[in-house]
């Protein structure tokens, strides 16, 4: 009877913690990192008697979580690199507005600006296409210092986030740290502790969503956390802090850091493959790096062209000068490695704006030599390594020089030069007055009146800065084949010489080119003098329109440059390729995320029609067991019954 | 196998927020008309857009500066025809001059009204656009061209025409030197005078008989009259010639090197004519200055009025000439303006086509699109109603 009733008994206190269990299932099947339990049941150890061994109920063994090792890692990889990409297309689309098309970018701004030089052409006495075309100018310089102002706001957000990220990082570390010291105190019970391990797994998820992560598992049942190239963020109880340092070149740039007792050792950042930090830190490193040099690059090879062309013209001033710069940009800078030992000091400056490639260069000294990594291709620069006294004495390579200006480096010492990143956002209009637009050719040619040749004038052109006020050349054609002989008088000394013209080459003499139309005759002249009248000429207004189609950007020995427009043009189309690359790497690691995410969640989740049905079921068993009460009481009445007779 | 319900939901939701991204994107791509919105849109045809449009800025620039080139060429031939207009009637009154009735009265006030005459022609050639650029200045358009100095109309331009920056070698102005100062007096190759004569023999502006006999050499033509007799040397640069001492009758045209020019009435002893090679020097105003100070010159006989008139005249045809020569080059920019008028249109669609091409959107397409996105929504939607809306709690009576 006891037996029975024993029974009975143990039949409802396993169907009551079934049906518990599965009450807690329905009611946490929302609940972020809550994995499904279910109760483990074993029939009590059966009594033995002759005739055989009798079952004494059932016990409840203990109440499991459904888990799976691979899958629960799997999940926390995909979405560890899902975070990446998403977090660094997130920064791209925003870099993208820095770069925008069509007639709110730079690159329509700078033609802008050119074309105003055809109004000027047109009327170069005109102070109202003069202002026009300074006010192009202005709005250039402002774009570009926009983009440059967008740029750092984008470095600025960057390390906030990186900064945010890695406090969370700290913070669920420490968690983890304390889960760890738990879980290890309640190993003595024998029994899982289920919803602390949950919680540990979803702290580790969600650190991996912010720097990716390997977990190792000990067997007193704490976790131990290791990021980047193994460096152990939690070991045991025993956390470690994670830190957001300086870049070695430049301060406002971040890496992160694992701080150790008296030195922190880098993560580098190629280390790191998953997580926010890691997108925030490849954004930083390539994509955004990339984009200053591009603008930077542009705004030096524009302000440079512009400036060079404004040199070679004069302006409206009393007396016509050669015309003043219209447009500043930030220069050149070599920055010096935070722990460099020795004290060496370069100066650069940028000696041909056309020549200047979207590229930083690395400088390492081994003791002996600097050599010069051209970033990001890393390509050994031509006649790299220089010796001290070769940088001494200065080297030019791509339109920057380079001088070692005082000191002397010790071995691994490193430096950085750039030379156009910081171009745009100091670009600045620095003339004010449309006087000074230099519209008008310092020369003035024209052929004799007597010619009996076709040739006319096409242009002629200041090619030197320096101004010759009272210039005269004549040249006369001896031969139907081009010949001539000229004489050049500067207003001190009168020189003289012979040349031969060919179609489509200038004659350039002392500080000018006149190019011909036409085809000379023997006996034809051509007289050149400095310009009488600037205010009527339109000379260098000309050569500033055809600046549109001059390859001013980026020449190398190896490739011709590109043209403003074009030069925009690859700088935005870069910039896109870079969104729709990131675009796509969201795309799939994202789907990959979310496909690791359903089979982790399949497994482990809660299905709310299976815990209905798991209701039904317990339910069942518990009226069940409940009935065995009800049988044995009724037996214990018959029993008594009988005996009571 | 199993379905976790939150992650279902989860799945559905971001599946359905997807749905409705692209929808406004595509609704975006609608309303702005463009396929291309931002360069990750399709970066290379962001590029291409890039250029055409920057190809489009310059053509419309362009085009402004061959507006500017043909408003100038028009004000510059209408100039012209003005300046053509008034050397037409200044060679009628000068051929008046060379009626033999007249007296001298009557040619001083010819001489009036030459003066007249190039008072205005004067205004002409300093004619201004009416923004201060002078339309004969050549290089140097901001400052008056023509001035009156002493020994005559001087220029003050710089030769040569300045250019509209249209990339067309479109004139901004004319070359005032050219059409106004470089004439070439005479017949055009070589000019003729009288340097003494006494007699009543004047000397016609001659002809070119033997363009390849031509030389750059001055001949003189000299008279003797011996007891009656006319002979004539023809000195060349000052030494003598074959022609020597030859018997000359009135009207006879003397012929040398190719060319020929006639010597009317009669020689005195020691007159002595001269034919040498003309040079691009005569101005407009020189002409006229040369003709008045002849006509008001008093007493002079009539051999001297002939041979004055004849030159005269021939020196305004000469000037007249070079404006008409200015004129019709002119009227040959003017049309090839309108050509690169018409040209630059073509280019200037050809860019707007290719912008277009490159990030327009075909709206055909797109709102094929977006009905075919809106239905797909919609499905969603209901599925999602439907499909949530089954459990087996539903099921269990309480």
């Amino acid at each position: 009877m006891s037996g029975l009733l024993s029974i009975g008994k143990t039949g409802m206190f396993a169907a009551y913690a079934a049906l518990q269990t599965t009450g807690n299932n329905i009611a946490n099947a929302n609940t972020p990192g809550y994995s499904r339990q279910h109760v483990e049941l074993k029939d009590s150890p059966g009594q033995f008697s002759g005739s055989g061994f009798f079952g004494k109920g059932v016990m409840v063994a203990s109440v499991q979580r459904a888990y799976d090792a691979l899958l629960t890692t799997q999940a926390v990889n995909t979405s560890s690199t899902s975070a990446a990409d998403s977090v660094r297309l997130d920064k791209l689309t925003q870099l993208e507005t820095v770069f925008p098309i069509g007639s709110a970018g730079i690159g329509a701004a700078a033609g802008n600006l050119l074309n105003a030089f055809v109004d000027v052409a047109s009327n170069p006495g005109d102070a109202s296409a003069r202002q026009v075309a300074l006010s192009n100018a202005q709005e250039l310089a402002l774009r570009f210092r926009g983009a440059g102002d967008q740029l750092n706001a984008l470095q600025t957000g960057v390390v906030q986030d990186v900064q945010a990220a890695v406090s969370s990082v700290n913070s669920m570390a420490q968690q983890i740290g304390r889960i760890n010291k738990e879980v290890a105190s309640l190993k003595g019970t024998g029994q899982p502790p289920n919803n602390l391990l949950d919680e540990r797994d979803r702290l580790v998820a969600e650190i991996g969503k912010l720097i990716n992560v390997r977990t190792l598992a000990a067997d007193d049942g704490s976790m131990s956390v290791f990021v980047g190239g193994g460096q152990n963020l939690v070991l045991g109880s025993v956390v470690s802090k994670l830190k957001v340092v300086g870049d070695v070149y430049d301060p406002s740039k971040v890496q992160i850091a694992i701080a150790g007792g008296s030195t922190d050792s880098m993560i580098p950042p190629e280390s790191l493959t998953g997580g926010s930090i890691a997108g925030l830190l490849r954004f930083q490193n390539e994509d955004l790096t990339q984009a200053a040099r591009l603008v930077g690059q542009l705004a030096t090879a524009m302000a440079g062209a512009v400036n060079l062309q404004q040199s070679l013209g004069l302006d409206l001033g009393q007396p016509a000068a050669r015309g003043a710069p219209i447009l500043a940009v930030g220069g050149a800078r070599v920055l010096t490695a935070n722990d460099n030992s020795g004290t060496a000091a370069f100066s650069a400056t940028v000696s041909d704006t056309t020549a200047v490639l979207a590229s930083d260069y690395e400088l390492t000294f081994d003791g002996a030599n600097y050599a010069v990594t051209r970033l990001p291709d890393r390509q050994a620069l031509a006649g790299s390594p220089f010796t001290p006294a070769a940088l001494a004495a200065g080297v030019s390579f791509d339109g920057v020089s380079l001088q070692l200006t005082a000191g002397t480096a010790q071995a691994g010492d490193r430096f950085l030069l750039q030379p156009a990143a910081a171009a745009a956002q100091g670009m600045q209009l620095v003339l004010s007055d449309p006087k000074g637009l230099a519209a008008a050719s310092p020369y003035t040619a024209s052929t004799g009146a007597n010619n009996t040749g076709t040739a006319t004038v096409a242009s002629v052109l200041a090619t030197s800065p320096t101004n010759t006020p009272n210039l005269q050349a004549d040249i006369t054609f001896t031969s139907a084949t081009g010949n001539y002989n000229w004489t050049l008088d500067d207003g001190t000394t009168v020189t003289s010489g012979t040349g031969t013209w060919s179609a489509g080459t200038p004659i350039a003499l002392g500080g000018f080119e006149v190019r011909l139309d036409g085809v000379p005759r023997s006996g034809d002249t051509l007289q050149v003098l400095s310009t009488a009248a600037p205010a009527g000429n339109n000379g260098n207004a000309l050569a500033f329109a055809k600046l549109g189609d001059a390859l001013i950007v980026g020449n190398s020995a190896a490739q011709p440059g590109l043209n403003i427009t074009d030069a925009y043009a690859s700088a935005l189309a870069d910039v896109g390729v870079r969104v729709q690359g990131g675009k796509t790497a969201a795309g799939i690691s994202a789907s990959l995320a979310a496909n690791a995410e359903a089979a982790r969640s399949d497994k482990v989740g809660v299905n709310l029609d299976e815990e209905a049905a798991r209701l039904i079921q317990f339910q069942q068993s518990y009226q069940a067991a409940a009935k065995i009460l009800q049988v044995a009481q009724s037996i214990f009445q018959t029993l008594l019954q009988t005996g009571g007779g | 196998m199993r379905i976790s319900t939150a992650n279902a939901f989860n799945t559905s939701i971001e599946a359905l927020q997807d749905r409705q991204t692209k929808l406004v994107n595509t609704q975006e791509q609608m309303t702005t008309g463009k396929r291309v919105n931002r360069a990750g849109d399709d970066p290379a045809a962001a590029a291409r857009a890039e250029r055409a449009l920057a190809r489009e800025a310059r053509t419309t620039a362009n085009q402004r500066a061959v507006d500017a080139s043909n408003n100038a060429m028009t004000l510059s031939e209408a100039a012209f025809g003005d300046a053509e207009e008034l050397l037409q009637q200044a060679r009628e009154q000068l051929v008046a001059a060379g009626n033999g009735g007249y007296s001298d009265a009557d040619r001083a006030s010819l001489a009036e009204q030459l003066s007249a005459i190039r008072k205005q022609l004067f205004a002409v050639a300093n004619r201004s656009d009416g923004a201060g650029n002078y339309l004969f200045a050549g290089q140097a358009a901001s400052q008056a061209p023509f001035v009156d100095a002493s020994g005559g109309v001087q220029y003050r331009g710089a030769a040569g025409e300045a250019q509209a920056a249209s990339g067309e070698g479109l004139p901004l102005t004319v070359d005032g030197q050219r059409s106004w100062m470089n004439a070439r007096p005479g017949n055009g190759v070589f000019e003729t005078r009288a340097v003494t004569s006494t007699g009543t023999a004047w000397i016609t502006t001659g002809s070119v008989t033997d363009p390849s006999a031509l030389t750059a050499s001055t001949y003189n033509v000299q008279f003797s009259v011996a007891a009656g007799v006319t002979t004539y040397s023809v000195l060349k640069d000052g030494l003598p010639t074959a022609q020597t001492g030859m018997p000359f009758t009135p009207g006879q045209a003397i012929q040398v090197d190719g060319m020929a020019a006639g010597i009317n009435g009669s020689p005195a002893n020691g007159d002595n004519f001269e034919l040498a090679p003309a040079s691009a020097s005569m101005s407009v105003f020189d002409a006229l200055d040369r003709a008045v100070a002849d006509l008001k010159t008093p007493l002079r006989t009539a051999t001297q009025i002939a041979q004055s008139n004849s030159s005269n005249v021939a020196n305004l045809d000469a000037v007249l000439s070079q404006i008409q020569g200015g004129r019709s080059q002119l009227g040959a920019t003017l049309n090839r303006i309108d050509g690169v008028t018409g040209r630059l249109s073509g280019l200037k669609l050809a860019a707007q086509t290719e912008r277009s091409n490159a990030e327009s959107l075909d709206m055909t397409q797109a709102i094929s699109e977006f009905s075919n996105q809106q239905t797909g929504y919609d499905a969603a939607l209901k599925a999602y109603s439907m499909v949530q809306r089954l459990s087996l709690f539903n099921y269990l009576n309480p």
